[in-house]
């Protein structure tokens, strides 16, 4: 089976871009882009260019972004067939965060006062790895029993603190925070149990990952939101990797960017020294994490461990193409284009 | 019978007004499918872009929630009767459906304030047991509480309960405020604790601790004097939560009392609005006064459904009617009628998968196979009689399925007859036929050659299938097809002929080379992909088609092997019933045949409907057509 899903995650490697690809794709013309995206198994990104009378086809009602997830969610469905157990589990966690969006969506929807049939055509179709019941949920008469489902679903310990997070303050911030502290914890947990036989590339992999959303998630809430140390520690996820609890209370209670800058380890300080402020320090963490993952997959690492790098720099890429098509899309400059290919963070959630 | 009845695609035009009714009239019709809506004929060429909106979307969406709403009633407030719908009853406006959303919600609304007012009263009734809890426990603690939540002390006290799993990092995150936790209870996976530390850091602990889910325990004035005054003071509160609480429940009863009948008709004008609701699913088109309804009929009941129109509208309508266009062909869905014998075995085969339109419909061979197969693995007088007389016996609550489980059995019967086995003794009767036990050998050569049998006919109705759904390539050239049929004919000559049954091994084997390489060129013409990709794609397709179709063959060899295995069971029970005295001799003997019956019988189930999916069905039988779904209304409609 590991043969089968090694083999499987070299063939998808081949459909992974390079920078000089991007450039390519800023260049070709619309008629030419489908055959270049369609190369890369990407046709159904495609829909609506070619034909400038078009922004979306008619008989495909998804958002760009929600095509985008559909990719990845097709390609995940096929990395998962030879897997079992914790492995699989782990990769189908993995896709849960596209649904904890859906739940997101649906409470800001509820907050809003937003009708049903409108919210429930913002949401990501999950295919067979969708859980909710977004019709009910959709239906539900306001937040608090939308939330009441949620906690009687799948979701019940993502959803419970969070519910009490938000009966106690009414912040849709507590509530958005909350979810996803409580996501990426259940995903660490889940990453804990199968680091042990996917060797030490995959617990880099996570590290480098959690360490990330910590890092960024630390800098957001103390220096954009001005929220308290102690608070913004605990809304940081609870690791194990480089930045320990230790370090993270440490950092969260230093008074500006720079100072957070300097008291990380030797070697992140030396890759960050350009970073001036929080989207240049995401831009450079994300492409360290995309470095890691690509080490990864040339690796002989364990299968399990190739195909969550692969996943990880597929939704990356997926991501790119994005931004490149919503600037052709806007008619923005190649140049302008570049810039956000570079600048622009990959949202974390 | 072997596939589905011909259909007709119809595109009703009417005044967007009366799309209710048309849509209700369809579902009384019965056998109306709805579709999406392309382009027409004649006046009604191009129709999606002579009709870009949708009419029925405000309908479907006030449906979908007044349905949401009423169903969340029902099941909290009143009690579902059985709905009678009048044949007359008309299907309710959107501005009726959109007043009847209205007060649907209002009254959820209300029900929704009593729900939540008994949740908040049960709640609270919580909160007291763990105050009480509390209580006890600060007793023994011996703390002056009114001292400890002085509001002018220096010291910022809170006591509370959060989740038990986020303590530790409560903990983590107070110790930057020099704020310590001491927990001084665990209630379920609550934990309750104390918090202090200096009241300046009050603020930021305030917001930590929001964000925990940390729930204050209001200390009372009442709590905070002396134990037995506080002891009252919880009394009073339950007795005035049981106040509350009775208060509830009559405003409860009230609204059932208030709302029940009116319920009962908004249920009615629900399921009256269900046809239009879920035909807008499909696409309901229009413009400006107009909407046109799409979808399937039958042909042969064109002419009732022109009818039924003509009755209802008087000519206010305009129906167009095309034939199912080839590419259409995987969109249409499947109305396939059985006779009532056959009925039984169609969840079986549905189970696998729907039979696309204009594909063969399995079930009848099904049928046939899987009672032969049955029969075949399963043969003997007795064990068949008595799971004919199971069935008949428990045929009330087995229902349609007793009947293949009648059937099965007497083809057991027969094949028991054939193999002259009853009740597993083998020199009671002498066989018609053979008995398998005395050869093997010949019982495994019949199962082959039924599974070459088996095969062959699959691979004939899948090139059947392709062609007649215009992939003539598939049809000719793929490992399913006539290429894949030529190979398995030549390989299975080449076979016999080197066992020795035959003598046709140099042709045979050219033939299966020519139907390999066949294969192997439509694989790699078909794979679009990279060279590496194609090549492994090609390689591992061709030698599956082999393996598969000779592993599938071989797989009809465990018929004859449970034929044996029966007799072998049988055999067993025997050799341990001669060593015991005579009762013990028959109750073993009977005690064996319920093992055989319930465990040989239901393996043998359960490898014939694999026999049927695995080699059967998977090699032509899609199963991703659509299920004929005609809109229909909530309950039977009665004459008034």
């Amino acid at each position: 089976m590991s043969a089968y899903l090694n083999t499987r995650v070299s063939l998808y490697a081949g459909r992974l871009w390079l920078d000089e690809d991007f450039d390519a794709l800023l260049r070709v013309s619309d008629a030419e882009l489908e055959d270049m995206l369609g190369e890369r198994g990407l046709a159904q990104l495609a829909a609506g260019f070619g034909d400038p009378e078009q922004s979306r086809p008619l008989n495909d009602p998804l958002s760009l972004e929600q095509r985008i997830i559909a990719q990845t969610l097709d390609e995940t469905r096929v990395l998962i067939r030879p897997l079992n157990g914790v492995a699989r589990g782990f990769l189908i966690y993995w896709t849960a965060r596209f649904e904890v969006t859906n739940v997101k969506t649906l409470l800001r929807g509820k907050m809003t006062g937003e009708r049903p049939a409108t919210l429930l055509s913002r949401l990501t179709p999950m295919g067979s790895f969708g859980r909710l019941d977004n019709h009910e949920l959709a239906h539900a008469e306001d937040v608090g029993e939308l939330l009441r489902r949620l906690e009687a679903g799948p979701y019940a310990g993502i959803v419970r603190q969070a519910r009490r997070a938000f009966e106690q303050s009414h912040d849709p911030f507590n509530l958005d925070a909350a979810l996803d502290r409580a996501y990426y914890e259940g995903l660490v947990q889940r990453a804990k149990s199968l680091e042990g036989c996917a060797g030490a590339g995959f617990r880099n992999l996570m590290g480098t990952l959690i360490d990330r959303i910590n890092l960024v998630w630390l800098l957001r809430y103390r220096f954009n939101y001005n929220l308290p140390p102690a608070q913004v520690y605990f809304l940081l996820v609870g690791s194990h990797y480089s930045l320990t609890g230790a370090r993270l209370r440490e950092l969260a209670a230093l008074g500006g960017l720079e100072s957070v800058l300097a008291e990380l380890p030797q070697e992140w300080r030396s890759r960050l020294a350009p970073a001036h402020d929080i989207p240049g320090v995401f831009a450079i963490m994300e492409r360290i994490g995309a470095e890691s993952a690509r080490n990864e997959l040339r690796s002989s690492s364990p299968a399990i461990s190739r195909a969550f790098a692969y996943l990880i720099l597929r939704e990356r890429d997926l991501r790119s193409v994005r931004a490149v098509l919503r600037g052709r899309h806007l008619g923005l400059s190649g140049a302008d284009i570049r810039l956000a290919l570079h600048r622009t963070p990959l949202e974390v959630m | 019978m072997f596939r589905a009845e011909p259909l007709v695609k119809i595109q009703l035009l009417m005044l967007a007004t009366e799309a209710p009714d048309a849509a209700l009239q369809l579902a009384r019709f019965g056998v109306f499918n709805p579709g999406e809506l392309n382009s027409g004929s004649g006046v009604l060429a191009a129709l999606p872009e002579v009709f870009p909106e949708s009419p029925a979307e405000h309908y479907r969406e006030a449906w979908l929630e007044a349905e949401s709403r009423l169903s969340k009633l029902l099941q909290q407030c009143g009690d579902a009767q059985p709905l009678v719908i009048p044949d007359d009853a008309a299907a309710p406006s959107l501005s009726d459906l959109q007043e009847l959303n209205g007060w649907l919600k209002e009254v959820w609304s209300a029900c929704l304030a009593c729900h939540e007012g008994e949740e908040r009263i049960l709640d609270e009734k919580k909160h007291l047991d763990a105050l009480e809890e509390t209580l006890s426990k600060l007793e023994r603690l011996n703390v002056d509480l009114a001292h400890l939540l002085r509001s002018d002390s220096l010291l910022g006290v809170n006591i509370g309960s959060l989740p038990a799993n986020g303590l530790k990092r409560v903990s983590e995150a107070l110790s930057m405020t020099s704020t310590l936790v001491n927990q001084f209870d665990h209630v379920g996976d609550q934990i309750f604790a104390v918090i202090a530390g200096p009241r300046m850091h009050q603020t930021e602990v305030h917001g930590l601790l929001a964000q925990a889910g940390w729930r204050e325990l209001a200390v009372p004035e009442e709590l905070r004097t002396h134990p037995l005054e506080a002891r009252a003071w919880l009394e009073a509160e339950r007795e005035r939560l049981g106040e509350l609480s009775g208060a509830e429940c009559r405003v409860m009863s009230n609204l059932r009392e208030q709302f029940g009948p009116r319920l009962n008709e908004a249920r009615m004008r629900v399921a009256l609005a269900r046809p239009l609701a879920e035909a807008a699913l499909l696409g309901v088109r229009g413009k400006g006064g107009l909407a046109v309804l799409a979808g399937w009929v039958p042909r042969r009941q064109l002419d009732a459904l022109r009818k039924g129109l003509e009755q209802r509208f008087h000519g206010r309508y305009w129906l167009d009617v095309k034939e199912v266009a080839a590419h259409e062909a995987s969109k249409a869905p499947s109305l396939v009628r059985y006779p009532a014998w056959l009925t039984p075995f169609v969840p079986l085969v549905k189970s696998y998968g729907v039979p696309r339109y204009g594909e063969f419909d399995p079930a009848l061979p099904f049928a046939l196979t899987y009672l032969l197969l049955f029969g075949a693995m399963f043969g003997d007088i007795g064990h068949g009689g008595v799971i004919v007389l199971l069935s008949l016996l428990f045929a009330g609550k087995l229902g349609r399925m007793a009947w293949v489980g009648a059937a099965a059995g007497t083809v057991s019967m027969l094949f028991g007859v054939l193999y002259g086995s009853i009740f597993g003794y083998e020199d009671v009767l002498q066989p018609v036929w053979l008995s398998p036990l005395h050869n093997p050998v010949h019982v495994l050569s019949v199962a082959v050659a039924f599974g070459v049998g088996f095969i062959v006919f699959t691979l004939l109705v899948n090139a059947r299938n392709k062609w007649v759904a215009g992939h003539v390539a598939e049809a000719l050239f793929d490992s399913t097809g006539l290429a894949g049929l030529v190979f398995y004919l030549g390989a299975v000559g080449g076979l016999a002929s080197a066992a020795g049954a035959a003598d046709i091994s140099a042709p045979a084997w050219m033939l299966a080379i020519f139907g390999i390489l066949v294969v192997a060129g439509f694989k790699w013409f078909e794979a679009k992909a990279g060279l590496g990709e194609r090549i492994l794609v090609t390689a591992i397709e061709t030698l599956e088609t082999g393996i598969n179709l000779f592993s599938n063959t071989l797989s009809f060899m465990r018929v004859a092997a449970f034929s044996l295995n029966h007799v072998a069971l049988a055999l067993a029970i025997f050799t341990l019933a001669s060593g015991l005295s005579v009762a013990g001799h028959w109750f073993t003997i009977a005690l064996g045949n319920v093992v055989i019956i319930v465990l040989e019988g239901g393996i043998v189930a359960i490898q014939a409907l694999r026999l049927m999916y695995y080699e059967g069905f998977s090699r032509f039988f899609s199963g991703d057509g659509v299920e004929f779904a005609p809109l229909r209304l909530e309950a039977q409609s009665v004459k008034d």
